[in-house]
């Protein structure tokens, strides 16, 4: 039986031309897992809000959507709201209350449920979610991790039939998403409940849907199980929506074998067996990291934050050269964000030197550290916008730079020529997605003229075609000798881009290295494209890498043959 | 910090109804006895939660106010008939003394007793109460008491971004800072209400706005609580029908009223003592079962 049936459904927003969503059918049966991706503003969040009434956005709507084979409109409110369960993306803006046990008793005090049964009900779901011991903490004392988790339970205890999530890992660390996807499939499996998800991290989330939904403008491109929707884009290779694919399916799509296609590492890395011997050509290049002039230079860096308090960095030391991309990577709480915080001058180390340009950090005036010399992106780029409009962020940073007329209408058309952003000019910030905002917030600190960016997480929340995109950004700024510093969780990117890589873990620098040597000496922290082909070839960290290697064989194959 | 107590796991209504009315007593009885019992049972049960090193450290930051107001009334207020001595040909009287050190001790022990509240009452215990009575206030103090921590946390990261962009500095002349507060303070207002969008989203999906909403609580009202709620209010009668009777009044101007220490008054005494101490007698019973147990271990 289909749980919910979406009928020739069209919606466009007030006053916009183009469709939101245009035309789409497809039925849901009970219990199934549904996956749905595509690019940012492809009409995700938008179909999936014409599932829960209370939040549906104003605008014209034609078709229909039948719930249990009755049109959605005739289910009452109250109905709606226990039956069809919606998890946003911010973990944090949608809990109310400040207890955990309140925020799970929330749902139920509006349903009007009498206390007994509500005691009952939340004792439940917090011994199913693990949350009985931090069951009376205050809220503000969660992880990121621990509140979506929370969210998903405030939910589940109104006993749903349908849940929906809108990219619920999008502000999560891996570790952390990881466990609520498999939160997610835990109670898939022993629920039974229909799961509908919309999501970017798709390496975790494709191997155990039932279904996946590709959007690409508003319009269905397929509807089907994750294996044929994985064979089917090698007709479409270069659709921009494969960069977000999981890295076996790309590897898969670029050569053109005759098989299944696979989907996890495990399938991926028996069909690189299958198909490619240990034959000739299986090292990949390596890349070697420049050398040249040292910008920065921490030495033998001590922090904490309060007397008392336990020591966050214990003796770091490292050496940015000039025009490098230098990644930092680690768990949650190893110190990352914090030694950019040390290098941005935010904290001061009680021991040890940061030397920006060979010069003590101490010794610069204000004015003189962040304008022409180091900038820093924040992990939430709304800190940084001020005004209602995106031209005037930028006209507030060309009169502090106190640049002439001609000279800022140059700079700010060049940098919005060179991240794409003119568009954006006359729009308020709030209103661009996520990743618009994080190029207009780079555009508005490129104005600053920096030698040194620092990048805190900065693909939190990104789509794989706008990861592209930045890193194309990255490499467009490493060409006029912009040196750059980032902190991320994401392995794939940072192997990608960076030319030096350094991973942190209890307070200090554990290993740096080049991104080659890095990751492939490296067994569990590395890229998902190395776990897949170590056994075949040599060096191989990221997909294109794989890709290559895999090509360079088949012609030799054919060339053999002939 | 507060180690586990055996009163505090009593039903919120049961623990604000006593601090409620110790608190008010103390305020309203100016009677020596009175004030000294109030004193000793606060700080009583301040050691037994805290303990006494703890104690003493509130006693210190006490101890400056205390002498204040002692010291303070005689000197401003001549009232009284009998003078000790003469500054300046100012009466230094015992009655203002007297009632100076009075006033002390209140002070004294309502803050004794209001650290003793705030250790036990927290929030989720102050808003259950009024849970039971006005829903939707207790509502808005929880959404209140989520959104503070996290309006500070925003404030500090925003601050922080601003600064890397120069545009923030807590050094400087008045005119930059209090310029540098107001961009903080705005670009906190825009990302509060734009927030706010996807809490409101969250509430409605939820079902807030539903007919019939009924209010949670994870604290149960037992037998126990019946049985000292009882105790609690019996005694609380009983020094109300002694304050009719006049037998925990007393004034001090213009000459001190004797000390009544009648069999009947005696009772009186001995009644507000027992509420007072109630919460300790309640730790001390609960060590040594404790005590007891750890034997039978």
């Amino acid at each position: 039986m289909a749980i919910i049936k979406i009928e020739n459904l069209s919606f466009s927003y007030p006053e916009q031309k183009s469709k939101a969503i245009d035309n789409i059918s497809i039925s849901i049966e009970k219990g199934d897992f549904i996956l749905i991706c595509g690019k940012t503003g492809c009409g995700k969040s938008t179909l999936i809000k014409q599932l829960k009434p209370e939040i549906t956005p104003y605008g014209e709507k034609e078709g229909n959507i039948y719930y249990k084979n009755s049109p959605l409109e005739t289910l009452t409110n109250k109905e709606s709201a226990a039956e069809i369960g919606y998890v946003l993306q911010n973990p944090d803006n949608q809990i109310v209350t400040d207890k955990v046990w309140h925020e799970l008793a929330f749902g139920l005090e509006n349903l009007g449920v009498p206390t007994p049964t509500i005691r009952r009900r939340v004792a439940e779901m917090a011994s199913f979610f693990g949350i009985e011991k931090w069951f009376r903490e205050d809220i503000k004392n969660l992880s990121g991790g621990q509140k979506q988790i929370l969210n998903l339970a405030s939910i589940m205890v109104m006993n749903p039939k349908v849940l929906i999530l809108d990219e619920p890992t999008a502000q999560l660390d891996p570790i952390a998403a990881t466990d609520f996807i498999n939160t997610l499939y835990k109670i898939n499996q022993q629920l039974s409940l229909t799961i509908i998800l919309v999501e970017h991290r798709l390496e975790e989330t494709f191997p155990i849907a039932d279904k996946v939904l590709v959007l690409d403008k508003g319009k269905k491109l397929i509807y089907d199980t994750p294996r044929k929707v994985g064979q089917s884009f090698g007709n479409s290779k270069n659709h921009s929506i494969i960069h977000g694919f999981p890295t076996p399916i790309r590897i898969y799509n670029e050569c053109n074998t005759n098989d299944k296609c696979p989907i996890t590492i495990r399938e991926g890395s028996a069909w690189l067996s299958k198909n490619f011997k240990s034959n000739a050509n299986k090292v990949a290049p390596y890349r070697k990291p420049p050398h040249s002039k040292v910008v920065l230079e921490l030495k033998d860096i001590w922090f904490r934050y309060g007397r008392e308090l336990p020591d966050i960095l214990r003796g770091v030391s490292l050496k940015v050269y000039k025009g490098e991309i230098f990644s930092i990577l680690g768990g949650n709480g190893s110190g990352k964000t914090t030694t950019l915080n040390i290098i941005s001058g935010i904290n001061l180390p009680y021991r040890g030197k940061v030397l920006i340009h060979g010069k003590n950090i101490s010794d610069y005036k204000k004015k003189e550290l962040y304008h022409n010399n180091i900038a820093v992106l924040p992990q939430n780029p709304q800190t940084l916008f001020v005004k209602n409009q995106v031209e005037k962020e930028f006209e507030e940073i060309v009169n502090v730079m106190k640049y002439n007329k001609d000279e800022a209408i140059e700079k700010i058309h060049s940098i919005a020529e060179v991240l794409n952003i003119k568009h954006l000019f006359k729009m308020h910030p709030y209103d661009l997605s996520g990743g618009e905002q994080q190029k207009v917030a780079l555009a508005k600190i490129l104005l600053l003229n920096p030698k040194i960016i620092l990048f805190d997480e900065p693909t939190k929340g990104l789509d794989g075609y706008s990861k592209k995109i930045l890193g194309s950004i990255l490499m467009d700024l490493k060409k006029t000798d912009v040196t750059t510093i980032m902190v991320s969780h994401d392995i794939e990117f940072c192997a990608k881009y960076s030319d030096r890589c350094a991973l942190f873990f209890d307070g200090n620098i554990v290993s740096e290295d080049g991104p080659v040597a890095f990751f492939s000496n490296n067994n569990f922290y590395t890229t998902a494209a190395n776990r897949m082909s170590r056994h075949i070839f040599k060096n191989a960290i990221t997909s294109e890498d794989v890709i290559n290697l895999c090509q360079q064989n088949l012609k030799n194959d054919i060339i053999k043959e002939a | 910090m507060m180690k586990a107590s055996a009163f505090e796991s009593y039903h919120p209504i049961v623990l604000f109804i006593f601090f409620a009315s110790t608190i008010f007593f103390t305020m309203f009885l100016t009677h020596p006895i009175y004030l000294a019992i109030s004193l000793a049972a606060s700080a009583l049960l301040l050691s037994t939660l805290i303990g006494l090193k703890e104690l003493l450290k509130t006693t210190l930051y006490t101890m400056p106010i205390f002498l204040l107001i002692s010291i303070s009334n005689p000197v401003f207020s001549h009232r009284g008939v009998t003078p000790l001595f003469y500054i300046n040909y100012n009466p230094i009287t015992l009655e203002s003394t007297l009632y100076g050190l009075a006033m002390a001790t209140m002070i004294v022990s309502i803050m004794l007793w209001f650290r003793c509240y705030n250790l036990i009452m927290t929030s989720d215990k102050f808003i259950c109460i009024f849970g039971n009575t006005i829903p939707i206030l207790a509502l808005i103090i929880s959404i209140s008491l989520r959104l503070i921590p996290r309006l500070k946390d925003q404030i500090k990261r925003i601050s922080n971004s601003q600064r890397t962009l120069g545009m923030y500095t807590d050094t400087g002349n008045i005119l930059e800072k209090v310029k540098s507060r107001i961009r903080i303070l705005s670009i906190l207002i825009t990302w509060a209400l734009e927030n706010s969008i996807d809490t409101a989203d969250s509430m409605k999906a939820r079902g807030y706005g539903l007919k019939n909403r009924t209010t949670f609580s994870i604290f149960k009202f037992d037998k126990r609580d019946i049985v000292l709620l009882s105790i609690i209010l019996l005694l609380i009668l009983i020094n109300i029908i002694g304050e009719i009777q006049k037998y925990s009044s007393y004034h001090y101007y213009p000459y001190i009223s004797n000390i009544d220490l009648s069999l009947k008054a005696t009772f009186y005494y001995i009644s507000y003592l027992l509420l007072t101490i109630l919460p300790t007698i309640i730790e001390i019973k609960e060590d040594l079962k404790w005590q007891s147990l750890k034997s039978k271990i």
